[in-house]
């Protein structure tokens, strides 16, 4: 057991390959991430190149799991829909979601616009509960392995961990 | 040498087994015309992500990775290759066609023409970087590249003009992936 339910959950569904840009949310997730093989995590400069680096790895046979704050989807929409999106590259996703009304007003509006951006990009996704972290991560992987694309499921402040 | 000039030196030098990423644009179908290889990935789009796509191979394959890059390509994913730098894996090779332009789009030159992206890979971290300016010596520089310990960088001036411009890949999308995938996971 990590100090992280949602790095549990991951590496339990089959998860051997973590690229992602850090959010206080999942600050716990990237803690364990750490005690991870130097080859199963990178630690990305931007949201679209940690993406970009799990397409890397699922061709190269891995099960990938991309990890960011929802502020990071814009940087990643083009390299989604030419690269994940064109392919067929399943791609799973967690992603924090700031933005709810009691946090900071920097996040507000992409915050409040995550899940119609998720769904004008046809990327099914799921809001994260706690205590079913399980149960999310296997709809999400199978979600995308199934859809081959990528599949979002959502951290709010009540699910961090 | 122009720039199917250089894709051809450089997939002469390889071998097999190695694994290709080549930058979407003129790149990839210039890399298909000279040589079409199940282990060759052609990107159509996600322009700047040729680096980070690589690193993703290299940190999973035990083969050589090679990263045939553009110049535009390397400066929009120059953040891509500051991962590579930090990351350092051994079997990531990456090459840039450096012409000093957009060719793809109409031959714009970038903001960055003349800068010698050596001196960045360098700094960024990589293991070996070099810059061959002049044609003679671009084959004994690509053999050099290959030999280096990884990650290794070398940037090759293009300074004559693209042939005709090659054809798109005849092959869906979804077929370039699947296949790339399927030679990979053959023993």
């Amino acid at each position: 057991m990590s100090p992280s339910r949602w790095f549990d959950a991951a590496t339990r569904s089959g998860v051997d390959f973590v690229a992602g840009v850090p959010c206080s949310y999942l600050a716990p997730f990237f803690a364990a991430c750490q005690e991870l093989p130097p080859t199963a995590f990178l630690r990305a400069t931007r949201e679209d190149h940690a993406v970009a680096a799990c397409a890397g790895a699922w061709l190269g046979g891995r099960t990938p799991l991309a990890v960011m704050q929802n502020s990071g989807l814009g940087y990643c929409l083009e390299a989604l829909a030419s690269l994940h999106l064109l392919y067929g590259l399943p791609l799973p996703m967690l992603v924090s979601d700031r933005g709810t009304p009691s946090d900071f007003e920097e996040h507000r509006f992409l915050g409040q616009r995550t899940r119609a951006l998720l769904d004008l990009f046809a990327i099914p996704w799921l809001d994260g509960v706690r205590g079913q972290e399980d149960q999310a991560m296997d709809w999400l992987l199978t979600t995308a392995a199934r859809g081959s694309r990528p599949a979002v499921v959502l951290v709010g402040p009540e699910e961090r961990g | 040498m122009n720039r199917g000039d250089a894709i051809r030196l450089v997939m002469a030098y390889l071998s097999a087994d190695d694994i290709v990423v080549a930058a979407d644009g003129a790149i990839s179908r210039e890399t298909y015309a000279a040589l079409d290889r199940p282990r060759t990935f052609y990107m159509l789009g996600s322009m700047g992500q040729v680096g980070a796509i690589a690193l993703g191979l290299a940190m999973t394959r035990l083969e050589r990775v090679v990263a045939l890059d553009g110049d535009g390509n390397f400066l929009m994913g120059a953040s891509g290759a500051l991962m590579i730098g930090g990351v350092r894996p051994a079997n990531l090779f990456h090459v840039v066609l450096d012409n000093g332009t957009y060719a793809t789009t109409g031959g714009q030159p970038t903001v960055a023409a003349g800068m010698d992206l050596a001196v960045v890979a360098a700094g960024l971290g990589y293991r070996w970087a070099r810059r061959c300016l002049s044609d003679p010596h671009a084959p004994g520089a690509v053999a050099q590249w290959l030999a280096a310990p990884g990650p290794a960088l070398l940037a090759l001036a293009i300074n004559e003009p693209d042939e005709e411009p090659a054809g798109r890949i005849p092959m869906t999308p979804e077929a370039m992936a699947r296949r790339f995938r399927a030679a990979l996971e053959e023993p």
